[in-house]
């Protein structure tokens, strides 16, 4: 297979690669200066004709968002999702520790098209070598004016702020990401109005995430044509994939979307296989939220619609992450349902409820009292905290039950041998003790 | 006992206390306000602003916060409190926060944590006897590719070993970043609070806008 | 008025309301917690789900979206179907039901809300009867956050009205949420407890026992409790109010729904203002003086009695001598029977209202609103009915006096025989009126405490508190609302009403309604009262 020619990650390893004057000697700003001399309008056109689908885990097309926000709006504000909490996702946070002006280039052109002249890049709080990397690279540009009052000698003007979340992963969900910026909880706002309509201060927001925004320079300056070419139709354009767990080279590798999760972690120039002997028994193949991947289910292509024939919620981060044959699936459910409990912002009542009742039995399961029962309880609590459709105001309950429901479903047989073996009585003796 | 009802009619602030946050702080955190459409939306800087300075968040400065964002105190901890970064009570020196993601998990993660538990002789939330660490938890830090890994303070320690943790957290510099950084959300500098308004500076940089456009 | 179809019914609906609330008033019980028609809507119960038909998006045909939708979020709008009757919406009002209570104590038995709790109600018609959690339960702390407010940590369903209420409606921003997940708390900043004018409505729309009433803890279940309609005679806002009283007991009063003057809110000082109707000290029994020697008439003989002196008063002295002195604190039926008796007998005599006690200031919530952003006041005027009592002087025509005029007249010795009414709960008499007590030849007394006028009364008449009469009282924006009786006067009391009637010539019981028809002629504009339409049972 013909090596991929990185587009996102075509400054990695370059000495400097975070400075403006290394970014531009290799190509960089010159997308923005195309884009300025067009309108708005054409940009958004373009960026809508390379079908640009959201990389946060949604996959909604981000000209469509562009297009939502009404024409008489007096202002309007960008805000960049860089609250990449998902476990295992880290390319937001590559992206950003070598190529922050490649985002800061995107962000811009974005700006541009919606007409937003402030800009706030949310950066998750645990983000500090990124956060530093990125507001050296945004005093750069400010210095070389490109940002601040009339950019590149054209008329438009743009402020760009970075703000610092400090620990929750639902501010990740674009309306829990506004609630944040104006100094609230976290708690993912009612929907309609969209955010488009109605965002942060009340007035028309977007909300993308990095990679998303690191993708529009290069539309921009090799045209839509270009971005559809690459992969699949419905999931166009190079998208980074990250690969964790017991694999020989864990990290960020950027591809056209027709790979499989089988080629991510086994490819030489990716996951490069397994380490120390070890077989693949399980993968979260894109973030843990869009459930698991048994052994035999490898093949599945990672692009915005496979992952649904494998029940599974969707391309998510597409960042896998690789559940080793010597690992007990009992820790895979705790550690999911404890992900999931903690970081439920405790607004929906099926949310906060569920998910803390899911963490309580998988943590009983996993010290060895568990009931033969309680994974259909598991699996019926998933269920009643809304499966896709979900129930909720917001996508984490759903994401919060299909690890839980496919560990279960997929897994049922190791899972059922554990609480068979535990000696017996223990749960019963443990509730009474606990009770 | 459990009948009793904790009393909150009584307040935690003594009365006529001197002021936790200078005015070099204040100022620091006034000067955010041209960046947003309400002055609440300062909030979030405000708190890492004030965390920094202080170590934590204390009622004192909740209400001070609040004064200066003209919300109510109450407004403060709901935000104070969603928020898993901040600490409403004195921390260590150095904070540990160890990922337990699944990546991590499947790494080694939890022998790390169970390492570095007992060797601190501390417990997750908890501060060792001479404020030199505390240790927490978080869900994620973003780097599953150096699993297992774990911040002190700032800075990422990548790809930790159970055997390396002694001499990891002996190191005095082990939370020291090597790089250029942004003062942003630092306490306020001397030269800050000597000019005490930063009015002629670009609100979205940390630097010098001037002096980097000469050195170009 | 729009059409909507709901379970396959049409039914008419109130423009801009949202499907729940349609559907509430078209008799619906839709199970609901976070939403409160006075409140913003934050669609976080997930209990109101429902069916909705929507445009395919391909096909644009209309069909069952598969997506259950909030109905508290969602406008009614003309021609929209929606459905609760389904098994997916009522599997969704059952498992919003078990995860409401998994970590419920189930204490009810020592639960002040027991009764009137919604976790019960919903539980029974909505929930299933065991919970599937053998696990063990947060216990929430249980935490006192103001002077007459608690707050039960582990009973709260975390609707998050008592937030909303303090941000929208009382502006004071005291309650907030803490913590997240399924740790979410509310509380209080410790210190800045929740102290303001307009806390008590947290209770009531605590939809379960999570916030309760100091005054009402532990005091009686509900179930036993009896519910008067009634008017806050608080202010001259006029507040629709319930009485809950059992055994001729008050222990609490409620806000009752009413889109013209309170919506659904009331304030503290009316709400714990009642206390003085079970005062020991009230006066509890006609009395008649003559010279050293008190006698207690019959009630038979009471209106005898007084028509006799005043008869022989006007006879010797004149009718222009007579004043009545009406009380703001009267119904206005009452006011106009003592009226009609004082012009029956003496057509010259002057009629003159008493004293309207002011306190500080108009009070506005939330402080600074204007307009329609106003939410509740509290007015500086503390009596129910001066409007009704000037509006009924005016009409009446003849002699009326302001009270200034009153105290200067009968100060200077013009007036020699007076039927003064007080009925205020808080003593009214000042320095200079209670000189004018000594002035009069013939002076009667009514009542509901002692003072230098029922001291040197000839006849005292005990006045009854609102509770216990039956009438209307006309607000400062001229609005005349009905108010019924709860409880029985004390021993040896009776209505002021009764009395009045009997007193002013009529015979049979006294009601007020009756007594309106009669006034039609006279003062047709206070013969006309409002009364707000009652909210069915299961909006709350």
């Amino acid at each position: 297979m013909a090596a991929f020619e990185p587009v996102l990650l075509r400054n990695r390893g370059v000495e400097g690669s975070t400075t403006l004057k290394v970014y531009e000697s290799r190509g960089g700003y010159q997308a923005v200066r195309k884009a300025l001399k067009q309108t708005p309008d054409e940009i958004v056109a373009e960026v809508k004709k390379a079908n640009l689908r959201g990389r946060g885990g949604a996959g909604f097309p981000a000209g469509v968002k562009w297009g939502f926000l009404p024409k008489d709006r007096k202002k309007t504000l960008l805000c960049v999702n860089g609250d990449e909490s998902e476990p295992p996702t880290f390319c937001n946070r590559v992206l950003m520790e070598h190529d922050p002006h490649q985002l800061i280039e995107g962000t811009i052109i974005a700006a541009y098209a919606v007409q937003a002249q402030t800009v706030y890049i949310y950066l998750r709080g645990e983000f500090h070598e990124q956060f530093h990397i990125v507001q050296k690279a945004v005093d750069q540009a400010y210095a070389a004016g490109y940002l601040g009052k009339k950019i590149f000698g054209s008329d438009f003007s743009i402020e760009m702020y970075l703000h610092r979340g400090a620990g929750a992963y639902v501010c990740g969900e674009e309306t829990g990401l506004i609630e944040s910026l104006e100094g609230k909880r976290g708690w993912p706002r009612i929907k309609p109005p969209f955010p488009a309509i109605e965002g942060a201060f009340r007035l028309p927001t977007v909300v993308n995430n990095v990679e998303t925004l690191s993708c529009v320079p290069h539309i921009i300056e090799r045209g839509a044509d270009w971005f559809t070419g690459i992969g699949p139709a419905h999931s166009a354009g190079p998208k980074l994939f990250c690969i964790s767990g017991p694999v020989k080279r864990p990290g960020c590798y950027e591809g056209a979307m027709d790979i499989t999760v089988r080629e991510l972690i086994e490819r030489e120039d990716m996951g490069g296989g397994m380490i120390d002997g070890k077989h693949v028994k399980a993968v979260f193949p894109g973030g843990c939220s869009m459930g698991i991947l048994s052994a035999d289910e490898l093949d599945m292509k990672l692009d915005f619609d496979d992952p649904r024939n494998f029940g599974l919620l969707g391309l998510g981060t597409a960042a896998a992450v690789v559940i080793p044959h010597d690992m007990d699936m009992r820790v895979v459910l705790r550690n999911m349902a404890r992900f999931y409990g903690t970081e439920s912002c405790g607004q929906c009542t099926q949310c906060r409820e569920g998910t803390a009742w899911m963490h309580k039995i998988a943590t009983r399961i996993a010290a060895d009292a568990g009931r033969p029962e309680d994974l259909d309880v598991l699996l019926e609590t998933a269920r009643n905290m809304g499966m896709m459709p979900g129930l909720s105001i917001c996508g984490l309950p759903d994401g919060a039950t299909f690890p839980i429901e496919t560990t279960v479903k997929k897994f049922r047989s190791e899972l059922e041998e554990y609480i068979l073996a535990q000696p017996k009585g223990r749960a019963e003796y443990l509730l009474r003790v606990l009770n | 006992m459990s009948w009793k009802a904790i009393d909150r009619n009584q307040p935690v602030i003594e009365k006529d206390a001197a002021p936790v946050l200078s005015e070099a702080v204040r100022e620091k955190i006034r000067s955010f306000f041209p960046r947003y459409e309400t002055k609440r939306a300062v909030l979030l800087p405000a708190l890492h602003i004030v965390q920094n300075t202080l170590g934590y968040i204390s009622w004192q400065a909740m209400a001070e916060i609040a004064e200066i964002l003209e919300i109510h105190p109450a407004d403060v901890m709901n935000t104070t409190s969603f928020y898993t970064h901040f600490w409403t009570h004195p921390k260590g020196e150095k904070v540990v926060t160890v990922c337990r993601s699944i990546s991590c998990e499947a790494m080694g993660g939890a022998k790390m944590l169970d390492t570095i538990k007992k060797e601190l002789g501390i417990d997750e939330h908890g501060t060792t006897k001479d404020g030199r660490y505390s240790l927490v938890t978080e869900e994620c830090l973003a780097g599953c590719d150096h699993a297992p890994c774990l911040l002190i303070n700032e800075k990422m320690h990548k790809c930790v070993k159970a055997e390396d943790i002694p001499t990891l957290l002996a190191d005095v510099d082990n939370n020291k970043l090597s790089m250029p950084r942004s003062d942003l959300f630092d306490p306020p500098s001397e030269k800050q609070a000597a000019s005490a308004t930063m009015q002629d500076s670009v609100v979205g940089t940390t630097s010098d806008v001037s002096e980097m456009r000469e050195a170009e | 008025m729009a059409k909507i179809i709901i379970d396959s019914q049409e039914i008419e609906c109130r423009d801009g309301v949202t499907a729940l609330q349609a559907a509430i008033e078209a008799g619906w019980d839709v199970p609901h917690y976070c939403y409160h028609p006075g409140l913003s809507v934050v669609a976080s119960c997930r209990l109101c789900l429902m069916e909705m038909k929507m445009p395919h998006p391909q096909t644009k045909e209309m069909g069952w979206a598969p997506k259950l939708l909030p109905s508290c979020q969602t406008p009614a709008r003309e021609g929209m179907e929606i459905r609760f009757n389904t098994e997916k919406v009522k599997k969704n009002q059952e498992n919003c039901m078990e995860f409401f209570l998994l970590n419920h104590p189930l204490d009810c038995p020592v639960c002040d809300q027991a009764g009137e709790c919604h976790l019960q109600d919903y539980s029974y018609k909505f929930g299933k009867a065991e919970s599937r959690m053998v696990d063990q339960k947060l216990k929430n702390p249980k935490k006192d956050i103001g002077p007459r407010t608690l707050l039960y940590s582990d009973r709260c369903v975390m609707c998050t009205r008592c937030v909303r209420f303090t941000q929208e409606v009382s502006g004071t921003h005291e309650l907030s949420i803490v913590n997240r997940g399924s740790r979410v708390e509310i509380d209080v900043f410790p210190g800045l407890p929740l102290d303001n004018p307009l806390q008590g409505n947290v209770v009531d729309i605590c939809p379960v026992g999570c916030l309760l009433d100091k005054d009402f803890l532990f005091q009686r279940r509900v179930w036993e409790l009896k519910r008067g309609e009634s008017v806050c005679p608080g202010c001259a806002r006029g507040c629709s109010i319930s009485i809950d009283h059992v055994d001729e007991k008050v222990y609490r009063l409620k806000p009752r729904f009413n889109p013209k003057v309170n919506d659904w809110w009331m304030c503290d000082e009316g709400r714990f203002g009642y206390e003085y109707i079970h005062d020991k000290k009230r006066i509890s029994s006609p009395l008649v003086r003559r010279g050293l020697e008190q006698t207690t008439p019959n009630w038979e003989d009471v209106p005898a009695v007084l028509r006799y002196r005043f008869e022989q008063f006007v006879k010797a002295q004149g009718g222009a001598k007579v004043v009545a002195v009406l009380s703001p604190f009267m119904a206005n039926e009452e006011a106009w029977l003592l009226a009609k008796f004082i012009r029956d007998v003496a057509p010259e005599a002057s009629l003159a209202i008493g004293p309207v006690p002011y306190e500080g200031d108009d009070q506005i919530f939330p402080a600074k609103a204007s307009g329609d952003g106003i939410k509740f006041t509290i007015l500086k005027e503390k009596a129910p009915n001066r409007k009704g009592i000037e509006s009924l002087l005016e009409s009446l025509g003849g002699s009326t006096l302001t009270c200034e005029q009153f105290v200067e007249k009968a100060g200077a010795g013009e007036f020699m025989a007076a039927w003064v009414v007080g009925g205020y709960p808080k003593p009214w008499v000042d320095k200079d009126t209670a000189k004018l007590a000594g002035k009069f030849d013939l002076l009667v007394a009514q009542d509901i405490f002692e003072n230098e006028f029922t001291t040197k009364a000839d006849i005292v008449l005990p006045a009854c508190a609102w509770a216990e009469r039956e009438g209307s009282f006309t607000n400062a924006d001229g609005l005349s609302q009905p108010f019924h009786w709860a409880i029985v006067p004390p021993d040896g009391a009776r209505r002021d009403g009764q009395y009045l009637f009997e007193i002013a010539g009529e015979t049979g019981l006294f009601s007020a309604a009756r007594v309106r028809e009669m006034m039609a002629a006279s003062v047709p504009n206070l013969s006309q009262v409002y009364e707000s339409q009652r909210k069915p049972a299961h909006a709350h």
